[in-house]
Order: structure tokens, then sequence, then C-alpha cells
């Protein structure tokens, strides 16, 4: 087991290093029993030291089963050597029955005393605050102001009872078993175990039970006379078995108390209890057992009995308190008051006198806290695995990256290709330049192919001139221009040869013409369907002055006296700057 | 009470936070980083590999056309009308007087006309007159045009020989392209 320091003396670093050894090396993050009550806890183990003997007895709640504890002398409670052997063996034993932990309940029957509130704080709402101060300062609630809070124990215990002239006093009780719970909450830690101790001061828890047993006289007050072998408590109650006044006589080495009789009367008297109701509650084996009977001589009005709790398993009658401890609620009590009901519910019998010093409290992180650091180890696991995957993930998205081609391409690389492609493109634009410059836009024995098929032999056509003119358009700005090709062919005719005439002079026979032209020279720029191209003829006849009609047979083809006509044939083909042929106007790159 | 919680939230929350978020916030800056450096790799990448495949497919036409092209720019090193006075000398050495006879070979003056007035490209004119029959001059056209592309047709003029019926008369102007 670590050696966790306090605190205090630790800087934030050091103190989470601390909660995180607690957190691994402890089962406090997953053992609640840590944080809890002793007397919450499954399996409790009851000490009960009356002063002649001390008693003890496991208690298992889940199956509500008493058992006898480990032998317990006033030697063993007060030297820490005797007690490990026993210690061993109550570990041994809360193992072996499965525990998880042990609740050690402490009722000290040895030892009873009260010690008076300040008259000035004798105000009933106070008493919550007044609760808390009898454990951190009580020297500030305590009327003799010379009492030092390092004596011994102190906890509030109101007076609920109408008419209580005050508000209630305090239990005092000694630190004599201080050492004694320490060593076993040292022990429980030592072994990673919880340990719980609770320091019950058993008057209180006695007069707690007392419903369980007791049934006053209707409307008349009752005393509860708890005798213990060293002591003697007095719980007065009124009519409404409501708590009034506490006192307690201490036997100083004999059996019974001196003077209790007129203690007891002048108590009465002082209280205003007519003959009230004397129950009698022996609380340790050697008690006086003849008190019933000498009470009765003096209380002879009064009614005196004598109670016992019945004993359940191994718990004797005397011992009721680790009985009433472990189960404080009957389902049907024999009396009720608010006295009752609040030392009950809210715990005023109950109350720890001899809690875990706040310095031991203070090393261990909080139960809040312990599952703070519980939920944020879980939260570290969850976010180291959320950072790795997210570091995988950019891992593999670098891989993935680095592994592509475009990852390795070296930009150097680039420049070659660029340069060599800035070349070819020069190249290219040199071979369409000179491409196009070069077309077949205009060669004269394309035109003289189409001549002798225009007017083929014997066709009754003389041609006298031939002109063909190919001009560019005048386009200034743009990167290519059209151009224009022109025949003017003029010549002589016979009758037969105006038919041939007349189908040159329509749209479709001049293009069909240059369609065969294209087909037999494979020459694109007379075919007429390409792009926005355009072809006009005009074919003018005329009378032939010079004519001489003579019988066809006769005559001669290059007579021109022979021919009736003449005619002049006008073609115009027009190649837009969109063409294919169009003609490229910049320079060669 | 609550001694250890301040510094619980700061060593076990606020601090993991603080390391796991730098952590992945400096993995995705690297990544951002990288992926900043990957997208400007990449665009040099697509541009060079499209430029790649361009050139591919360029240099496939051009080395189609290298051949013709480099012809043609031996062709037009050579000066225009030697190279068409000695192509027309080889070619009429085919056909007799009888069929075809030069009757002029010039260079005009003005060196820009037709097709080459408009475009910034170097050109010159050629002038040739041929007496000579209808077919044996086509043949002879044919064969000067195909030996020399450089030539387009500006003007043509046929016209009857006056003196000999067999015979017509043929007056041709070229364009040359010059390199």
């Amino acid at each position: 087991m670590a050696n966790f320091q306090q605190p205090a003396s630790l800087n934030a670093l050091q103190l989470f290093g601390q909660a995180c050894a607690i957190l691994r090396n402890t089962t406090r993050a997953s053992n609640p029993a840590w944080y809890q009550s002793a007397i919450e806890l499954n399996l409790q183990l009851h000490i009960r030291p009356d002063g002649p003997n001390t008693s003890a007895f496991y208690y298992d709640a889940r199956k509500g089963q008493w058992s006898r504890g480990p032998e317990f002398t006033e030697e063993i409670l007060h030297d820490s050597i005797r007690l490990d052997l026993v210690l061993t063996e109550i570990l041994k034993y809360a193992r072996s029955h499965g525990a998880s932990s042990l609740g050690v309940v402490l009722h000290v029957a040895d030892e009873f005393a009260t010690t008076e509130l300040k008259p000035e704080l004798n105000n009933p709402a106070s008493l919550p605050d007044l609760r808390f101060a009898a454990v951190l300062d009580p020297g500030s609630i305590l009327e003799d102001s010379s009492i030092l809070a390092t004596q011994g124990s102190w906890r509030v215990i109101p007076y609920p009872a109408a008419g209580s002239e005050v508000i209630g006093t305090t239990i005092t009780m000694s630190r004599q078993y201080a050492n004694f719970l320490g060593l076993l909450r040292q022990c429980g830690e030592n072994a990673n175990f919880p340990i719980i101790t609770h320091a019950l001061s058993a008057p209180l828890v006695a007069i707690m039970g007392l419903p369980q047993i007791l049934k006053p006289t209707p409307e008349k007050p009752f005393v509860a006379i708890l005798q213990y072998p060293w002591f003697t408590a007095l719980a007065f109650f009124n009519e409404h078995s409501d708590l009034r006044l506490i006192r307690t006589l201490q036997h100083r080495g004999v059996r019974k108390p001196t003077h209790f009789h007129s203690a007891l009367a002048t108590t009465n008297a002082s209280l205003e209890f007519v003959d009230p109701d004397l129950f009698l509650l022996p609380l340790g084996l050697e008690v006086d057992t003849t008190m019933e009977s000498n009470l009765s001589h003096t209380f002879a009005n009064c009614r005196i009995e004598v109670l016992r709790h019945p004993p359940v398993q191994e718990i004797p009658d005397w011992c009721p308190e680790p009985v009433i401890t472990a189960m404080p609620v009957v389902s049907e009590p024999a009396v009720t008051s608010h006295t009752f009901s609040i030392l009950t519910d809210d715990q005023w019998a109950l109350q720890d006198f001899l809690p875990t010093p706040k310095e031991v409290v203070d090393i261990y992180p909080t139960r809040s806290e312990m599952r703070l650091l519980r939920l944020l180890r879980l939260a570290r696991v969850a976010l180291v695995i959320i950072t790795l995957g997210s570091l995988v993930y950019f891992a593999m998205g670098t891989i993935e990256l680095v592994r592509r081609p475009e990852w390795a391409f070296n930009p150097s690389q680039a420049d070659i290709i660029k340069g060599r492609l800035v070349k070819l493109i020069s190249e290219r634009q040199k071979a369409e330049h000179w491409n196009n410059l070069l077309e077949d836009r205009s060669k004269a024995w394309i035109n003289m192919e189409a001549l002798a098929r225009l007017f083929p032999e014997n066709g009754g056509m003389l041609v006298k001139n031939y002109t063909h003119i190919a001009k560019p358009d005048t386009a200034p700005g743009q990167s290519k221009v059209g151009f224009v090709k022109e025949w003017k062919i003029t010549g002589f005719a016979r009758d037969e040869a105006l038919e041939t005439l007349n189908t040159l002079n329509t749209r479709e026979g001049i293009a069909a013409h240059f369609a065969e032209i294209a087909r037999i020279t494979g020459n694109a720029a007379f075919t007429p369907n390409i792009g926005n191209r355009s072809i006009t003829v005009n074919v003018r006849t005329q009378e032939n002055n010079g004519f001489k009609p003579i019988p066809l047979e006769e005559s001669n083809a290059a007579d021109e006296s022979t021919y009736p006509f003449t005619f002049e044939l006008s073609i115009t083909q027009r190649f837009e700057a969109t063409d294919p042929m169009s003609i490229i106007v910049p320079k060669n790159p | 009470m609550h001694l250890y919680r301040q510094s619980i939230i700061i060593f076990g929350i606020v601090l993991p936070l603080v390391l796991a978020a730098a952590v992945i916030g400096g993995g995705f800056l690297v990544k951002s980083n990288m992926l900043e450096s990957f997208e400007t790799k990449q665009k040099t990448y697509v541009t060079s590999e499209k430029g790649r495949l361009s050139g591919l497919e360029i240099e496939t036409k051009v080395k189609r056309q290298r051949d013709n092209l480099n012809r043609w720019i031996e062709q037009l090193s050579q000066e225009t009308a030697s190279a068409a006075a000695t192509n027309l000398r080889k070619i009429c050495e085919h056909f007799s007087s009888k069929e075809i006879q030069q009757t002029a070979f010039e260079r005009p003056p003005s060196s820009a006309g037709g097709f080459g007035a408009v475009a910034a490209q170097r050109s010159s004119q050629l002038r040739i007159a041929f007496r000579g029959t209808f077919r044996t001059v086509q043949r002879v056209f044919l064969e000067l045009e195909t030996r020399m592309p450089r030539l387009q047709l500006q003007e043509l003029q046929i016209s009857p020989n006056t003196n000999q019926s067999t015979l017509l008369n043929f007056q041709v102007t070229y364009t040359a392209w010059e390199n």
C-alpha cells in the first residue's frame, strides 16, 4: 500500500498523480463500501464493551443472520499488537463469507456522560447547526468553555418534549476507542478491503429501541432506567412519550449508583412528574437485580416494570443495541412519539462519536471524485483510441497520397513535357499553316478538266475564249479569308446545245457539274456542298450575226458561222472565311 | 472536501483533451499541408499528363505529316522561278514541240498578287504562256502543279491560236508561296 500524503502538501500535478495512484492501487473506485456507513454494509461486526465484558457479533444483513464474533477483551481493545491477530481473523471471516466490506459498529456501553449546552443557544431552530458544531467545534456550543475538543467527542441530543427548559444536551464520549477504530480502518486500508467504523453510544441506541418493548400508561410520564454495569442512565419522558431529560449516575465501583432513589425523586419533582411509570432495563450481565424491589418500596404509587428485549439468535436480552442498530424500525411499535421518530429518522441516536479523522478523510478523493477519475480513465482510453484512430486515418490518407503517381511526379518532368509540347504544337502549327497554303484550292489542270467536261466534243458548242480568275476576299484583321473563283467562257452554240446551256444555267445543273469534277479529280475545291460555298451561274445566248445556215453534215465544227447562237457563260464560286479551304492570313509561326 | 477536483479536471480532462486536440490538430495540419501540396502536384501532374497525351496525339499527327512538311520546306527553300523553269523543262522533254511550245515565262514585278495579296506569308507571281494542244498543256499543268504544290492558280486564259487552228494559246498566272 502506497504511503499517501496530505493533499495540502502537494501541488496540482502531484495531487492528480496521488489520485491516480489511489485509483490504481485501491478499490475505492469500484467498491462503494469505502464511502458508505458501517451500518449500511451487508456484513457488520458489532462490538459492545460495557466494562466487565466485551461482546462481539457478526451480522449478515443479506441473510438477517447473527453469529458470535471474535473474542475481545479490554486488553485487545487497547493493545495494537494483540489486536492484529484478531484483525487477521476478522478479515479471514469476512472474506470467507464473500463480503466485499465490513462495517464495524462499536456500541460504547462503559461510559455515558452529558454536558450542557450554552444557555444562549437555547433555540430549537438552531439544532441542525448545533449538531454540526458539536462535531467540528464543540467548544463553541458547550457551557463549559474550558473543554478542549481533543479531550473527547460530543454529540447533541434534542429534548423534543414541549415545556422543556432546554432544547437538548450533549452526550460526551472519551476517545479511548479512537485508536482501536483507527487500527481497524488502517487494517482495511492495508488489505485494500473496506473496514468502515461507527462508534455509537449504547444508551442512546437503547433509548431509540424503547418503542419495541415499552408500553407506558396512557397520559402518564415515564422514566426509562438503563442499568449498565458501570453506570445507570435515566431517560425522562413526558405523558406524550417525548424526551425531557437524560441523566446519568456513575456506579463508581459498585453495582448501583449511590443516592439513586433521591436523585430519581428529585428529578421527578423538578420535572413535575407525578408517579411516573418506571421501566427498568437491565443492560449487562452483572447489573443490580434488586432494583425493582427496592424501587417498589420507595415509589409505591409508580408502575414499575422490568423490560427485556427478546433474544435474537445469538444476541442475549441484556445486549439489545446491535439488534436495534441493525434493525431500528419495527412495523408496530408499542409507543410512538416525535422523540422516537427523530431519534430513528434523523439518526440522532446513531451519531458516530469517533468518525474517521478529517486529516485521514482528506487524503483520499471523495466518492464523486473517484467516480470522475474512473470515468476519466475510460474516457482517456476512448480519447487515446480516437486520437490513434485519427492519426491512423491521417497516416493512411498520407500514405495513399504518397503512393499516388501525382506525389512522385517530378515537376522538372512537367517542364520537359511542356517544352516538348510547345515544340510539337509549333510543328503542328507549321504543318497546318503549310497544309492550308498548299491546299489544292486552285489548279490549272482541274479547271481545264472542268472546261473539257463542260463542253464535250460534238456537243454543238464551240468555245472561243476562256478566262478564269481566282482572287481573295478583302477582310482586314481576319485570321482567315475567303476567296472567289470566276470563270468567263464565250463561244458559239447550235440549237441542240441550248438545252445543255439552260441546264448549266440552273443552280442544280452547275452544282452537278462541279460535283462531277470533284468526284473525278478528287479536288475538294469543286465540291459544292462544303461549308457555305455558293455557286452562281449566268448564261447569255444571242443570235450569231455571222450565222450562215448550211446542212449540218456539211458544216465544220470549227466554223463559227455554222453556229446560230453565241453564248457567254459566267460562273462565280464563292468560298467564305469559314470554309475549310479559306486562306490563312498570319505568317508561318 | 473535493480537494482533488481541480487537479482532476486540469490533468484528467483539460490536459488530455488539449493534448489529443494538439495531436489530432497536428495530424490534420500535416495532412492538410500534404493535401495542399498534393493538389498542387496533382494540378501539375494533370496538366503535364494532359500535355503528354496531347503531345502524343499531336506527335502522331505531326509524324504523319513530317515527311510531307520536310519535303515542302525543302521545295519552298528553292527559288520559285528557277524551280519552275527546271521542272517545266523536264516535263516538256516528254512532249514534242508540235504539241506544246512555251511562249513566255516571266515574273511580274509585283510580288504579292492573287492569294498572296491577303496572306502574311511571303509569295511571288509567275506568269507562263504556252501554245499547245488542250490535253498536252493540261498534262503539263498537272505535272507541274503536282511537282510544285506551292503554285496556286491565279489566272488562266485560253484562246484559239490564229495561226494554227489545232493549237490553243494558254496564259497562266500563278501565286507561288515562298518560305
